[in-house]
């Protein structure tokens, strides 16, 4: 990789070319292909296409030669390189995950690592997923709570930021600074250092062994509501506000009409972190449930791995390792769902200059 | 009863800094005011006072005998323009304009009427459908304008609309706006630093300086019977000419009642002279427009011409008069110190002259003036000397 990317090709600042006059001609294209959005919709992909054809050539004129940026080659080369190998660092589990969710118990351990090797036992594997093997619970369940705990606590964890954020960002009153760095120093304080309150609490709360003491304490998200701050204070511009109170807009209204649609990229982002943090959470399943048909993934492929090294069952391994592939998978899915919000470009129109 | 009325609305920030001190401005129905003044004036502050986005240190505002200081923006009926438009990037150009006629559940069949009749006014009637960003400005600016008169407001604010448009553009919106203003006949209040904009538009002119206004006429008496120096600078294009000069008294050495600038001689007829008798051998400001300046072959102010700007319907001549300019006002104006760089004595003074009377750099030009068109100025306090 000789040339780095112009900032020309950031689709954002491609974008804000059309907000001059004399637009480029891949906007150009692409504003033709939105002005026939109307019943012409085999028309519109085919533009849509041509549009993006364009718009890869004009980034590949667009690209740099490294040594305008004031880099040398060989530096460049090294970068690359290391950059390299640190991809391969990181992909290596999960190929090996992959690999192996397709072997038995036994060429789990007396195979090659990092190659394949018969019988495939893939949906072999996979169908133990849905069965109570040794009578500690069907992975099928914990997967069910997981997406639960997870879909719950992630939509709450956002909505509350962006209620928080938004508030924090857009409205001063007494002691909202306070209150804003409180909620900071929330991030400094480890979860393991609340083990044993929590638990108490919980205890006099009624919480042990309820749902509801996974979903609660996930939908507060310190980071999402400093997240959904940041970003409210760069999306979300005061003069839309005074201009939508101005209009007669009640504050509800104003948020849910004016200033959502523009918050959606910082919503997506603490959204798949919140969701994330829950589907991956350990510790805190741990301390309250002790019922194994409430137990996530986590707590549960967790008992599966102790007792395959443990009590000797060792056909839990295949499922351990399959188990492990298929919880991920959703994140990914999630991920690739949730990556066309990350653009820029919403405000534009919006504010002059 | 004004529509709009201000009694001694007063704003100080939490630093301490007053932004606006003591506001009186009454806006009657349909009138249309310009409130004008450089950067940093309070201007802004005093419509988003109005506006209801501001809170107020003191002082009252009422539209007609309703006192509206603790009514919040939506409940208060105004209509607002903002300076850099912002409009609704998600929503149409139709969803913009209506939105107002939503919060207030307007119905649906009456609501469409009113965004396509405004439209109409407007000539967006073929973008309904466009969201802003695939807007040129002036038309972002159209729709702006949609969204405030959509809801026929009994009080219209406009805050520096035009300042973010080409030059030709801002022209062609100077008329526009006003147009729409008569049509729909609010009391309007127009937030502008462009004096130009403020003469061209406004039925009356408020201007400010430093959130202390300075005073509030009609665009004919502010050029013509300007209250202080600052308004004598700020108002006019290009600014006022200022000296010290001092009176010389009637009949003293036999001479006639005289301006005298430095080096120069301004006689003044009788009336003129009645006018400043009070000041008679005291030191004043005298002030001369540009466009009063005529060039003369007779006795005159002699000056050298410095620089010469031909702009093909008239001339600018900056030029070089042995007399004590009086800058210390002048330096409040937005337009920057002209040419002070120039090896040599700077020009002190500007005339705006015929463009086919012939003037050379560097040579000799006597001016005359109208002495009936002299400004006389209170050196210590600024204020216009009135007889």
């Amino acid at each position: 990789m000789t040339e780095l990317k112009g900032r020309d090709a950031d689709p954002a600042a491609s974008q804000s070319a059309a907000a001059l006059p004399g637009p480029t001609s891949a906007e150009g294209a692409r504003r033709q292909g939105r002005a026939s959005e109307g019943g012409m919709g085999r028309w519109v992909g085919a533009r849509r296409r041509a549009a993006r054809k364009q718009e890869r050539l004009e980034e590949q004129d667009s690209a740099i030669p490294v040594e305008l940026y004031g880099l040398r080659r060989g530096t460049v080369t090294l970068l690359t390189t290391l950059a390299f190998l640190f991809a391969i660092f990181t992909l290596v589990p999960i190929a090996w995950i992959v690999i192996n969710s397709t072997k038995t118990q036994a060429n789990i351990f007396e195979t090659f690592g990092f190659w394949f090797a018969s019988p495939f036992s893939f949906f072999h594997n996979f169908s133990l997923l849905f069965q109570n093997v040794d009578g500690y619970g069907t992975y099928i369940q914990w997967f069910g709570n997981t997406a639960l705990y997870a879909v719950i606590g992630g939509v709450g964890a956002t909505a509350l930021s962006a209620f928080a954020g938004y508030g924090f960002s857009r409205f001063s009153f007494r002691s909202s600074k306070v209150l804003f760095y409180l909620t900071l120093a929330a991030l400094l304080v480890p979860i393991t250092a609340l083990t044993l309150p929590l638990y108490l609490t919980y205890a006099k709360a009624h919480l042990i062994n309820s749902i509801w003491g996974m979903i609660l304490p996930s939908m507060i998200s310190p980071v999402g509501i400093y997240l959904m701050k940041v970003y409210t204070d760069i999306s979300v511009p005061r003069e839309l506000i005074d201009a939508a109170r101005i209009d007669g807009g009640g504050e509800a209204r104003i948020f849910f009409r004016v200033a959502l649609p523009l918050m959606v990229p910082g919503l997506m982002t603490v959204l798949l972190i919140s969701v994330v943090a829950v589907w991956n959470n350990y510790f805190l399943p741990l301390l309250i449930f002790n019922v194994n048909t409430k137990y996530p993934l986590t707590v549960g492929l967790g008992l599966w791995s102790e007792r395959a090294q443990n009590s000797g069952n060792a056909q839990l391994f295949p499922m351990v390792v399959i188990g492990g592939l298929v919880t991920i998978i959703p994140l990914i899915v999630l991920f690739l769902l949730l990556q066309r919000y990350w653009r820029g470009g919403l405000l534009l129109g919006s504010i002059a200059n | 009863m004004a529509a709009i009325s201000t009694r001694e609305l007063t704003k100080v920030y939490a630093t301490g800094v007053k932004a606006l001190d003591a506001l009186d401005l009454d806006v009657a129905d349909g009138e249309f005011v310009v409130l004008v003044g450089p950067s940093g004036c309070g201007k802004t502050t005093a419509l988003r006072m109005v506006a209801g986005l501001e809170r107020i240190t003191s002082g009252t505002i009422s539209f007609g005998d309703r006192v509206v200081n603790d009514v919040s923006p939506r409940h208060r009926d105004v209509a607002m323009v903002f300076q850099n438009y912002a409009l609704y990037p998600h929503l149409s150009v139709y969803q913009n304009i209506g939105f107002a006629l939503e919060n207030q559940k307007v119905a649906k069949a009456e609501r469409d009427r009113r965004i396509r009749a405004a439209a109409g006014v407007l000539g967006l009637g073929d973008l309904l459908g466009r969201k802003p960003k695939q807007l040129s400005g002036g038309q972002r600016q159209r729709v702006a304008m949609g969204r405030a008169i959509v809801r026929e407001p009994s009080v219209f604010l406009m805050d520096e609309p035009l300042s973010n448009l080409d030059a030709k553009l801002r022209v062609q919106m100077r008329s526009e706006v006003l147009r729409v203003h008569r049509s729909i006949g609010a009391a309007t209040l127009y937030v502008t630093h462009d004096q130009t904009e403020a003469m061209t538009m406004g039925d009356r002119v408020a201007v400010l300086q430093a959130g202390v206004l300075q005073q509030y006429d009609t665009p004919r008496a502010l050029y013509d019977r300007p209250a202080n120096v600052f308004v004598a600078t700020f108002i006019g294009s290009p600014a006022m000419n200022l000296y010290e000069a001092g009176l010389s008294a009637d009949g003293a050495s036999g001479s006639r009642p005289a301006a005298v600038l430095g080096s120069q001689r301004l006689d003044l007829p009788a009336p003129v002279a009645a006018h400043v008798a009070a000041y008679q051998g005291r030191k004043v400001i005298v002030g001369i427009r540009p466009e009063d300046l005529v060039v003369s072959s007779g006795p005159g102010m002699v000056t050298e011409a410095r620089i010469v700007e031909v702009l093909g319907s008239e001339q600018h001549v900056y030029f070089w008069l042995d007399a004590t300019p009086a800058t210390q006002a002048a330096a409040a104006t937005d337009e920057p110190a002209e040419a002070g760089f120039l090896v040599g004595s700077a020009p002190n003074g500007m005339a705006r002259i015929d463009p086919h009377t012939p003037v050379k750099p560097g040579a000799r030009v006597t001016f005359t003036v109208d002495p009936e068109r002299l400004y006389f100025f209170d050196p210590d306090t600024g204020l216009a000397i009135t007889g």
